[in-house]
Order: structure tokens, then C-alpha cells, then sequence
């Protein structure tokens, strides 16, 4: 399933040499040029923005950091300078997400690849490692007959207990209208409910000994357009299979055709701002 | 970053937030950038009838590590009115920014907030 580096020519750049990409590159996001088209999720919302649910009203902008501590000065990124930076507020349960939106021009297999690391503001001179309660991704797609979104994340921590296991989501909130004309819905598809575990998919990251290190890992997650199935998602040394897991799905939208938005998040279990960092993002495509 | 053309990014800090009280707006990272330059507009007021034609003071604060906050200097005075619009310029801001308003009580605001940086 996955190519050596040398199997492919376009893969002359460097930065390119610590991926794994399908035969397209669709976007490679270095952050040490820039936010490259990452934008904060907003809700819908018509007339008022006051009809926009109060979890997605209060998402924030991503932004590029150099990861710099009080105690030990500028971490820096995997290689370069900056990193994406998705930052929740100190509230527990709170949550934030940076988006890119794309649409896609066949339905093949897709890839998404990043090197992460998350942490929780080092406001405390302790291990602090159940402040973060989960980082993750997600798909926003839609073919001709349904839009899928398959959600992924890290569980860290739940209500202060160490959970450290990937999970998906198959069911979501119900959806609700939006202003009076009818042609707007929403649904918050990543409130805290209906996360179910991947079986065996328990997994120990690399946390370190204090909120001041931080220690990169690669995380894959694999797609099929196609059939809109789970392929497999890989961390580090990890290998996860996907048979039984399946994603959100409802009926195709009107305005959403060729859709295929990724979205990271993260959210924080104590009130303790919790940080996500994207290296670079590169998804590609069997096409 | 980028060698032909300057970056660029906004921000939204406050999408439709009401400010009341003491306010301060959620870090925001921008070592990338030389230049700030922060709007506040006002969408609606609330018991402002006393404030009517006044203004709040809105201050740029900075941080050696997103935690620890100090004045930066720059202050923009808000019109305490609908459609209000206010902005300041910023440069030479280290790493973190944000803006902290002190809302007389009896009233509020509800605001757009946004950071304009260019590097």
C-alpha cells in the first residue's frame, strides 16, 4: 500500500522524502510558507449570526507557531520554523479546528499524511498530560448520492482519566434548520457524543516528561472515494485496519458536489488551553 | 515563508462575541508577521444608553510566552454604537497578541473582532 520514495519522480524534494504519497499530490502544506488556504471551521448561519450553534461560533482562527515556551524559547517545527497551530480555549470540553476545502475531480483512493504533536498550555509545572482530551481529522465528502464524513481522533483523556485509543464516529446529532428560507441546516458532528472505539486500536504516543517538549509523529489515514470506505490509518510504528469502521452518513446535500474538506481538531479536557500542531499536511490521490 | 510575496492573514478574534466586563481576546501567534493591524466593529449595544456618543478603550497587550501579558502602548478607542468601527496599528510585537477591553458595567457589546497581519 505504501510506495518507497524512490518509486515515484516527483518525489526530488526532500521534504517529500518523509511521506508516502499516491502517484497525485493534491496539496503539500509546508506551514513555513504560510496558512495555505487553513481557515477556521464557522457554523451556518442566515440573516443573524446569532442562529450559528454556539460550538461552531466559537472556533478559532488557526495560526503558525514557533512553538515557543517560557521556559526553554522557540521549539521550532519538524523542519522550519513554524507550525499550524489549533488552539482551544481554557474551558474543559472546548474545542477548535482549522479546515481546507477543496473539491475533488475522480473518486480514487485519497491519502492524508502529516507529522502532529499536541500539548496543553504550560501554564502548570507538572507532566500535564491528561489536560489534552483529543486531537483528530476529519473528511467532509459528498458523490453523487451521500455526503460521508469520516471522523478520526485520539482520545487522550477523558474527565481526567487516561484513555490514549483511536476512535471513529458513525452517528451524529440530529440536523437543525437554519433562519426561515429553508436553505440552510447544520449539525454538530463533533460534539463530545456518539464516539465509538476502533477495535484493538489502543495506542501510547510520545507525550515526553514535561508540557515544554514536544515529540513529532506521522499519522496517515487512508481513503476510498470510490466506495466512501475506511481503507487503514497509520501512527508511527501502527498499523490500524478498518473493517467494521464506518463514517457519518446522510443523504447528498444540494449545493456540496465533489466535496472534500479536511479538517483537524482538537479539544481540551480541563481548563487548560490545549494545542495541536501540524508540521505540514499532504494529501494525494490514486489517480 | 514565501519569497516573492508577502503573507498575509486575518484573523477573526470575536465572531459575534458579546464583550462585557473585563475582556480579553484569545492569544494569537504572529512572530511571522511585521505588521498588525487590529479592527474592532460593533454589531450591536445593549444598556448603553448612558454611553451613547462615548467611547471604550480597547488595549493591545504582548507576551514573552502567550501567558504572561503586558500593555503594549496602542490603544483604540470603540464607538459604543452600531456599526461602530475602530483600529490600531501594531509593529514590533514579538510573538503573541491579543486586545483587552474594559467594558463599563451596565453594558455590552456585540463585536467583530479581527487582526489584519501582513509579514
Amino acid at each position: 500500500m505504501t510506495l518507497h520514495a524512490a518509486a515515484h519522480p516527483t518525489h526530488v524534494d526532500p521534504r517529500l522524502s518523509r511521506y508516502d504519497p499516491l502517484a497525485r499530490v493534491i496539496y503539500f502544506d509546508d506551514f513555513d510558507c504560510g496558512l495555505s488556504g487553513w481557515t477556521t471551521l464557522v457554523g451556518n448561519y442566515e440573516n443573524s449570526i446569532d442562529t450559528m450553534t454556539r460550538s461552531y461560533a466559537r472556533h478559532m482562527q488557526p495560526m503558525l507557531s514557533q512553538i515557543t515556551h517560557w521556559d526553554s524559547g522557540t521549539h521550532g517545527a519538524f523542519d522550519g520554523t513554524y507550525a499550524l497551530k489549533i488552539a482551544t480555549r481554557a474551558v474543559p470540553g472546548e474545542r477548535n479546528t482549522a479546515i481546507k476545502r477543496v473539491t475533488f475531480r475522480k473518486a480514487s483512493k485519497i491519502r492524508v499524511e502529516t507529522y502532529f504533536a499536541f500539548k496543553p498550555e504550560a501554564n502548570e509545572l507538572k507532566l500535564s498530560d491528561l489536560d489534552v482530551r483529543s486531537v483528530g481529522l476529519l473528511f467532509d465528502l459528498q458523490d453523487g448520492q451521500q455526503r460521508v464524513m469520516p471522523h478520526l481522533r485520539y482520545l487522550n483523556a477523558l474527565d481526567g482519566q487516561r484513555m490514549n485509543r483511536w476512535q471513529f464516529k458513525q452517528h451524529s446529532s440530529p440536523f437543525r434548520a437554519i433562519g426561515s428560507r429553508s436553505e440552510t441546516v447544520t449539525h454538530d458532528h463533533l460534539s463530545p457524543n456518539d464516539w465509538e472505539d476502533i477495535p484493538d486500536a489502543g495506542q501510547n504516543l510520545c507525550y515526553n516528561e514535561i508540557p515544554t517538549k514536544i515529540n513529532w509523529h506521522y499519522l496517515r489515514f487512508d481513503f476510498d472515494l470510490a466506495t466512501m470506505r475506511w481503507l487503514e490509518f497509520q501512527c508511527n510504528d501502527r498499523t490500524f485496519a478498518c473493517p467494521g469502521v464506518n463514517s457519518i452518513t446522510i443523504a447528498a446535500m444540494p449545493n456540496l458536489a465533489c466535496m472534500l474538506n479536511l479538517v483537524f481538531f482538537c479539544e481540551s479536557d480541563t481548563a487548560k488551553r490545549s494545542f495541536f500542531y501540524l508540521d505540514s499536511v499532504l494529501l494525494s490521490g490514486e489517480f | 515563508m514565501g519569497t516573492l510575496m508577502r503573507n498575509a492573514y486575518t484573523a477573526v478574534l470575536a465572531r459575534g462575541e458579546w464583550w462585557e466586563g473585563s475582556v480579553q481576546t484569545e492569544p494569537y501567534e504572529a512572530a511571522w508577521a511585521a505588521q498588525a493591524l487590529f479592527f474592532v466593529r460593533v454589531l450591536q449595544t445593549d444598556g448603553t444608553t448612558a454611553l451613547d456618543a462615548t467611547t471604550i478603550q480597547a488595549r493591545v497587550q504582548i507576551s514573552p510566552d502567550g501567558m504572561h501579558w503586558a500593555d503594549e502602548g496602542s490603544v483604540m478607542q470603540v464607538p459604543a454604537q452600531t456599526d461602530g468601527l475602530a483600529f490600531t496599528r501594531v509593529s514590533e510585537f514579538g510573538g503573541w497578541l491579543r486586545l483587552a477591553v474594559e467594558v463599563p458595567a451596565g453594558t455590552r457589546l456585540q463585536v467583530v473582532a479581527t487582526l489584519a497581519l501582513k509579514a
